[in-house]
């Protein structure tokens, strides 16, 4: 192999290396952590929620009028929604993952703490709660339909029986023995709630939030004002037929009262998510676009040293050099090339990324990205170089003796 | 050292067809120093490019150094060219991103040779042409006659049967070359085939014979070689090789 | 002399048309992406009512627990509450002030081919429309007498006004809300906002309100808002207890036209929030703010961190893009240096070389632009389509299409520099040899 030479030689005309390799080094940088953002993204965004998301949709009813008993038309749509064949579970909700809209407080395991052991999001709901929402009951129980109890905004009685999320569970009682366990909310001065149950896993409405594992369920019904939410889950395969069935029948029974906001839960998932998925989609059409442009880049400037150095090629073949050697030749030359480049880029890649985690406190860049970073990089510019170094192994050595 | 027998080279684009040699025969034997002369367009070139195995022929025979070149593949032919062919051009062909060294080096390398190996074969590849001095410089700055001396001297670093010459001194002014002839003969003298083509009758007559083309075809074969006088001034000719190494 | 180059500069880029493409193509990518994401930056960031911008503050008081603070770095929390609010309307030492909060209330048209929908809504102040500025079509705001009155009048938006009466004159008549009519004393025109930075905590990107009506009526319904509500601790039962309590859900903006009312405001603040703490309340140290629009819009982070980083991403990609072309340029020139050889044999001076050729670069950069701001239209579109709620962000204005076309000539003419340079160091007498 004649690197030496081959570098030397580069040496000389500096200025298309630097412009080549610069190309490479910066490319590097970007895609590598560009990547990892879209790595990150894309983690994000498949998080389970723990609800049966293919089969699920909500509906919200808003009452008005003076006359407007909005306990008494929980119950009736209620009995009517349960009632619909091709309906498995409806129960009535106040908050659901994916939404970005909730309820969230503090949990103690002492009266009168001055923080909160636990921070969680509170899913009212009834008996039907765990069904319509599809979560695992593992330990413990439901709660019975006795203990279901009913309160407004500004008529509070806060539920004594509660179920969690393993991972509050965990939070709360980290000696283990949840079920049975007893903790503190709402007023400083009250009873301690009891936990009855232990669901696997359930989102906290937020997606960005840190304690998004973190949910406690509730057995209350609990408008909103004249408001109230329904979770209605269907039988596989008939969720769309359902979704009108329900509106239309929940619409007829009651027409005091707008309905909006029928959606699946898979839409909703779609349109939470959906400033992460543009995110990926333009750093990933990025990524193609440095990797289109610099292999490019590589094809233009080595055709042009091939257009160049014509001569030189045959002398080279008339001198004793074998195509495959003046292909070897340039597959070299573009090797050292991107290699510098790589050394610079790896530099600017942990630099970049460095930056990310100051400003944005973003975490740090995994350690094999850079290194499949080089892989892929060396490939790219090989396959690049590939055309006009094949080119240059045709040019035949009688140009050597051609007339200037 | 180097046959051909009726050779024939057709050029075939789209509907015309060009005959660069029709029926050429040729015979250097070792150690001869033969001049290949003729008008431009006669096919000089060709025959130069078709010895040096630098294109294939379309009929007839070729026989070098005992290897009949006739369906030889490109990778052999290169092989072999590396092996018993050097040459030297009328435009140098130096690289002019490499050093005098990495000039010189460059058949070597494709020869295979070990580093130490190719390392004193430059040296004395060099010092034979009296450049030795100026092995780190680069082309760019020599004179046109430096340059072909060290082209000879990259010719000469394999140790070839033969040297192939194309109008080696066309851009040279008069002193230097008279100074690469004299350089070429010494070679010869110390047993190198050389092929020279040229148009200069004046350089074909330093040449022990000559060989005449006209429209592909050989004229003016001489089957004995001329022999020429030969005289040795070996102080004479290290003294004046020194002064061309300062032109 | 231009003329003559432009038309070289025209000729030199037909007569090698792949070259030509690779250039102008890698010049319209880098500037396509640039521009687009600079565009949404732009607008994101850019003041909303750059007239006025510095007199209107947003109002922040630290009435959180003493045990936490709301912000982990110490940031006073980002509403208030109802108490102080109407506190601060009634004490009115600003020049002009208003409390808001966001609610949505039930239409019920009288219409009854139209059927009952939510409409979103604004509880606010007289002054809110004075400080804010929206345009009226029909009529105007209520005021500060009516505020006191808790007079049951209502603005309608645009749209509103279209759905309910098909946008005629509608003053005067009446719309029932969740089973309360309610007066229409103004309509307003087609409002222009990129976003509701008067309400950057609640949504602002979300859809403009739909209707406007006094905070003092809205109170009476007791409706609760329906934007962001916290508390750090319960409060008692009750709607009464609730406006008491230390939750904040209120959104206040103060208009105060100079740096010396600022500071008299300021001062004000801190008296009012002493006042409070001798009552028991505002357990935490002294923490008022008024920050502006544009620096309360910075402290929200309006242009969100991915639109930061997508703007940086796209400048890289530009750089990558121009070195390209630096490369292209560099093997064009190069290869001319024939006919540079020759100019100069001539005639031609070093500089007028030099003129030539980059105006040459400047051929590439404007086609480069031209096609880039084609390139920056669809990028938009793209934006558009996957950020619905920017879609009022993602539109090129003429500053930007100025700021294209001359980005990409000056982008082109840098690149064009060396490659330039290296060309007219050509000695003619080289070249001419060849």
């Amino acid at each position: 192999m004649e690197i030496r030479p081959i570098f030397s030689a580069l040496m000389r005309s500096k200025v298309s290396m630097i412009l080549i390799g610069l190309q490479v080094a910066l490319t590097l940088a970007i895609v590598c952590n560009a990547l990892f953002i879209i790595g990150q993204r894309l983690d994000t965004m498949q998080r389970p929620s723990g609800m049966n998301e293919a089969d699920t949709f909500t509906i919200h009813s808003i009452g008005f009028g003076e006359d407007y008993d909005v306990r008494s038309v929980m119950n009736a749509d209620l009995a009517l929604l349960r009632g619909l064949p091709g309906v498995l579970a409806v129960a009535p909700i106040n908050a659901m993952p994916l939404s970005n809209s909730g309820w969230n407080s503090g949990l103690s395991i002492e009266p009168g703490q001055r923080n909160s052991t636990a921070n969680t999001a509170f899913y009212f709901t009834d008996d039907k709660g765990i069904d319509a929402y599809g979560a695992e009951l593992v330990a413990g129980r439901n709660f019975k339909p006795e203990e279901i109890g009913y309160f407004t905004m500004n008529d509070r009685r806060p539920p004594r029986v509660t179920i969690m999320t393993r991972a509050l569970a965990e939070r709360m009682f980290p000696d283990g023995n949840a079920v049975g366990g007893q903790f503190y909310y709402g007023d400083e001065d009250n009873d301690p709630a009891t936990v009855v149950g232990i669901i696997e896993h359930l989102q906290a409405p937020w997606v960005g939030s840190q304690n998004i594992d973190n949910v406690m369920l509730l057995p209350a019904l609990l408008p909103y004002g004249n408001s109230s939410n329904y979770l209605i889950r269907a039988e596989p395969g008939r969720r769309d037929e359902l979704m009108k069935e329900v509106e239309s029948r929940l619409a007829a029974s009651n027409s005091s009262r707008i309905l909006r906001n029928l959606r699946s839960m898979q839409e909703r998932r779609a349109t939470v998510y959906a400033e992460d998925r543009a995110m990926t989609i333009i750093l990933g059409t990025v990524i193609i676009a440095l990797l289109g442009i610099t292999a490019l880049g590589i094809v233009g400037m080595a055709s042009f040293w091939v257009a160049q150095r014509t001569r030189q090629i045959g002398t080279r073949r008339a001198l004793g050099a074998t195509r495959t050697d003046i292909l070897r030749y340039f597959q070299t030359e573009n090797f050292i090339i991107t290699t510098l480049g790589l050394i610079v880029g790896g530099v600017l890649a942990y630099a970049f990324s460095l930056w990310l985690m100051n400003t944005y406190q973003a975490p740090r860049l995994p350690w094999y990205y850079v290194p499949v970073g080089f892989v892929c990089l060396w490939l790219l510019g090989q396959l690049a170089v590939l055309g006009p170094a094949l080119r240059a192994s045709r040019v035949p050595p009688a140009v050597a003796t051609r007339s200037v | 050292m180097l046959k051909m027998t009726h050779l024939q080279k057709v050029y075939r684009t789209h509907l015309i067809e060009t005959h660069a040699l029709r029926d050429f025969s040729i015979h250097v034997r070792e150690g001869e120093f033969v001049a290949v002369t003729g008008p431009s367009g006669s096919g000089k070139t060709t025959f130069l490019n078709i010895a040096g195995l630098l294109e294939e022929f379309t009929g007839g025979e070729y026989w070098l150094d005992g290897v009949d070149v006739r369906g030889l593949d490109d990778n052999a032919r290169s092989k072999l060219r590396n092996q018993k062919i050097g040459f030297i051009f009328q435009s140098f062909n130096l690289i002019p991103d490499l050093n005098l060294f990495d000039n010189v080096d460059v058949p070597l390398r494709y020869r295979g040779f070990a580093a130490a190996d190719r390392r004193k074969r430059i040296e004395d590849a060099l010092t034979r042409v009296g450049l030795a001095s100026r092995v780190k410089h680069y082309p760019s700055e020599l004179s046109g006659g430096q340059q072909q001396r060290v082209a000879i001297a990259r010719a000469l670093a394999g140790s070839p049967r033969l040297l192939m010459a194309d109008e080696p001194t066309g851009n040279l002014d008069s002193l230097m070359a008279r100074g690469v002839m004299e350089l070429l003969e010494e070679v010869n003298r110390q047993g190198t085939t050389i092929v020279m083509v040229t148009h200069d009758p004046e350089l074909a007559a330093r040449a022990q014979r000559n060989v005449h083309v006209i429209d592909g075809q050989v004229t003016d074969f001489e089957e004995e070689p001329r022999m020429r006088g030969t005289e040795q001034h070996a102080g004479n000719r290290q003294s004046d090789l020194d002064a061309m190494s300062a032109a | 002399m231009f003329n003559y180059y432009l038309q070289l500069g025209l000729r030199s880029l037909r007569r090698n048309p792949v070259l030509t493409t690779l250039m102008v193509l890698g010049i319209a990518l880098g500037i396509g992406a640039s521009m687009t994401t600079l565009t949404v930056f732009h607008l994101m960031g850019s003041d909303p009512i750059p007239w006025k911008s510095d007199r209107l503050h947003y109002v922040q008081m630290d009435n959180w627990s003493e045990d936490n603070p709301y912000f982990d770095d110490g940031r006073p929390p980002d509403q208030v509450t109802y108490r102080d609010a109407v506190a601060l309307m009634e004490a009115a030492k600003a020049d002009r002030q208003a409390a808001m909060y966001k609610i949505s209330m039930p239409v019920q048209p009288e219409n009854p081919e139209v059927k009952p929908f939510l409409a979103l809504g604004r509880a606010t102040y007289s002054d809110f429309f004075a400080m804010f500025e929206p345009r009226f079509r029909y009529g105007g705001p209520w005021d500060r007498g009516q505020d006191a009155q808790h007079a049951r009048v209502v603005v309608l938006n645009h749209a509103t006004n279209e759905t309910l009466f098909g946008g005629e004159d509608s003053v005067g008549k009446s719309v029932r809300m969740d089973g309360v009519d309610y007066t229409v004393i103004g309509v307003l025109g087609e409002w222009n906002l990129r976003f509701k930075f008067y309400d950057l905590t609640n949504g602002a990107f979300n859809a403009p309100e739909e209707f406007f009506m006094p905070f003092t009526t809205a109170i009476d319904t007791k409706k609760r808002a329906s934007g962001n509500n916290s508390c750090w601790r319960t409060p008692g039962e009750g709607w009464d207890a609730y406006l008491d309590s230390d939750c904040i859900w209120i959104v206040m903006w103060v208009q105060l036209d100079s740096a010396v009312r600022r500071a008299e405001y300021l001062s004000f603040l801190d008296s009012y929030v002493g006042e409070q703490k001798q009552l028991g309340r505002f357990p935490r140290a002294l923490n008022n703010r008024l920050l502006d629009v544009n620096a309360w819009m910075e402290d929200q982070q309006v242009v969100s961190r991915d639109v930061e980083v997508q703007v940086g991403l796209a400048f890289a990609f530009l750089l990558v893009c121009l070195i390209n072309t630096i490369g292209l340029l560099l093997a064009k020139f190069t290869r001319r240096a024939g006919e540079i050889g020759l100019r100069r044999a001539l005639g031609a001076s070093r500089g007028q070389m030099f003129a030539q050729y980059m105006i040459e670069s400047g051929v590439v950069g404007l086609s480069g632009g031209l096609l880039g701001l084609a390139l920056t239209g669809l990028g938009l579109i793209a934006v558009r389509s996957l950020y619905a709620q920017y879609a009022t962000v993602a539109q090129l204005d003429w500053s930007m299409v100025a700021t294209t076309i001359a980005l990409s000539i000056v982008a082109a003419v840098l690149a064009g520099l060396y490659p330039t340079w290296r060309a007219c160091r050509v000695q003619p007498a080289a070249q001419l040899k060849m």
